[in-house]
């Protein structure tokens, strides 16, 4: 699994340099506009799309059919992918808490409650979206699975959207935050765990 | 112990199947895999390492049945596709650290050692290099590890001759210990002439034949004749006939020709091509 995931460091280093740039214009930009979260959110989503990347790269070296001849099963050969979507995701939500704290507190109205409720919507709308495509691209391959991609970025883009002025807006007293929150949460991971175990099912019984 | 064992193995597609198909390769031998584009040699190479499901069959590698965690019988299996798949940007340093990360028994003075022999750069991208060169890493790669079993589809492909007489002596030293074997397929027939103990013919899918170099070349001969002289030959003592634009020739058993009849030794590729030619 370690060569996989460092064979996949590498490939990211050289491959998704622009999700890195991206990135850091996106959470500097969220920063300046205290009211916009969209860049935040989206920053953290873009890094759920460098698995996407990474194996459509594999696909055209024909990586796929070669790590066939290595000590590695279908279900490490998926996992290494949610794993490095996993690390560059908690990476840049840990770059964006930071600056979301310190911006917070410096201007004299940090809040527990809204700082986590920003992070776990942050982690779990890109733990969302970065859990679509993958099952679809282990079945069917790069290109069909790219196209379930886009078709949830756009939809998790516009729920970003309403929860920032949902967030910016305040509440309505008769909703419970926190029970939503809650059920946002073991929904979107419920959906990760499942995209990941999907993905080793079709994995499994697909013919390289 | 066979180092390989494939019984009664069946893979149907929508336009071709592997018909049940039987081999065994024994510890310390080199079996050579040869047939036609399509045949399915490298459907059975894929077999055997589980890329593809068997309909029906067996495969036991090194004892070890291949349908029971396939990923640690590979830590002993050295594989070289058609086409080695290694990310583009990935320079033969980064996938030494790659490799050693991924086989518990690779050996990085081995891997570095084949490098220089190969004189491949240990920084430039995979990309950059030609298919000669593509090749000669894989084949470092298949090597570096203590593997037990080589598979080899086409792996001399793109090769130049003095590279690949190399790489064909590399692969008969492989073996010379006695418990570690080999099973190549090739269009190349000389090289497989030249290093094999066993030849296997494929075509269309089933096994044409399957014996011991030595004795396959022993037992047949071939006779140069004029096709006047062809219906002279004894029917029994000739396996295939065939009329050429300067007379006929007849692949024959030598142990039938009468004495007198002059047979020439045969050639693994002129064999194939009559079996082929016959099975058409």
């Amino acid at each position: 699994m370690k060569g996989l995931l460092l064979k996949d460091f590498y490939m990211a280093l050289k491959y998704c340099r622009v999700f890195l740039f991206v990135s850091v214009f996106c959470i500097v930009m969220s920063f300046l506009d205290s009211d916009n979260l969209f860049l935040a959110f989206y920053s953290c989503m873009l890094c759920g799309m460098i698995p996407v990347s990474l194996l459509s790269y594999d696909e055209r070296s024909r990586w796929l059919q070669y790590s066939e001849t290595m000590p590695y099963s279908r279900a490490q050969i998926v996992s290494a992918k949610y794993l490095i979507g996993l690390i560059a995701q908690t990476t840049v939500l840990l770059v964006i808490s930071a600056g979301f704290a310190v911006r917070l507190i410096s201007a004299g109205t940090f809040d527990l409650g809204v700082f986590i409720t920003v992070i776990l919507l942050t982690l779990i709308i890109s733990l969302i979206s970065a859990s679509f495509p993958l099952p679809f691209i282990f079945k069917f391959g790069v290109e069909k699975g790219r196209i379930a991609y886009y078709i949830i970025v756009g939809i998790a883009s516009a729920g970003s959207v309403i929860s920032s002025n949902l967030l910016t807006a305040g509440v309505p007293q008769n909703i419970n935050l926190n029970a939503i929150l809650a059920a946002v949460c073991i929904i979107g991971i419920g959906l990760y765990a499942l995209s990941w175990y999907l993905s080793i099912v079709f994995y499994k019984k697909r013919e390289l | 112990m066979n180092a390989l064992e494939i019984k009664n193995l069946t893979k149907s597609f929508s336009d071709f199947k592997l018909d049940n198909l039987s081999l065994t390769l024994p510890s310390g031998c080199i079996m050579g895999l040869i047939g036609e584009n399509g045949a399915g040699k490298s459907t059975t190479i894929k077999l055997i390492l589980d890329m593809l499901h068997k309909d029906s069959g067996s495969i036991t590698i090194l004892g070890r049945d291949n349908s029971e965690n396939i990923a640690l019988i590979k830590e002993d299996v050295g594989v070289v596709m058609d086409e080695v798949g290694l990310p583009e940007c990935l320079t033969a340093k980064q996938v030494g650290k790659v490799m050693k990360h991924t086989f518990k028994n690779w050996d990085q003075d081995e891997f570095e050692r084949l490098l220089k022999k190969f004189s491949l750069p240990d920084n430039k991208s995979f990309k950059d290099f030609s298919r000669g060169m593509k090749m000669k890493l894989g084949i470092a790669i298949a090597m570096s590890h203590g593997a037990k079993l080589l598979l080899l589809d086409e792996a001399t492909g793109g090769l130049d001759p003095v590279v690949r007489d190399e790489v064909v002596e590399m692969f008969a030293e492989f073996t010379k210990n006695g418990d570690r074997s080999i099973l190549i397929s090739s269009h190349i027939v000389s090289d497989l002439e030249k290093l094999c103990d066993t030849i296997a013919f494929l075509h269309k899918g089933k096994l044409l034949l399957c014996e011991k170099k030595d004795e396959l070349l022993d037992e047949y001969g071939i006779v140069y004749c004029t096709t006047e002289q062809l219906p002279l030959l004894d029917r029994k003592s000739v396996k295939y006939m065939k009329g050429t634009p300067y007379g006929a020739e007849a692949i024959v058993y030598r142990n039938s020709i009468p004495e007198g009849v002059k047979v020439s030794p045969i050639s693994i590729e002129e064999l194939f091509l009559f079996m082929v030619k016959e099975a058409r």
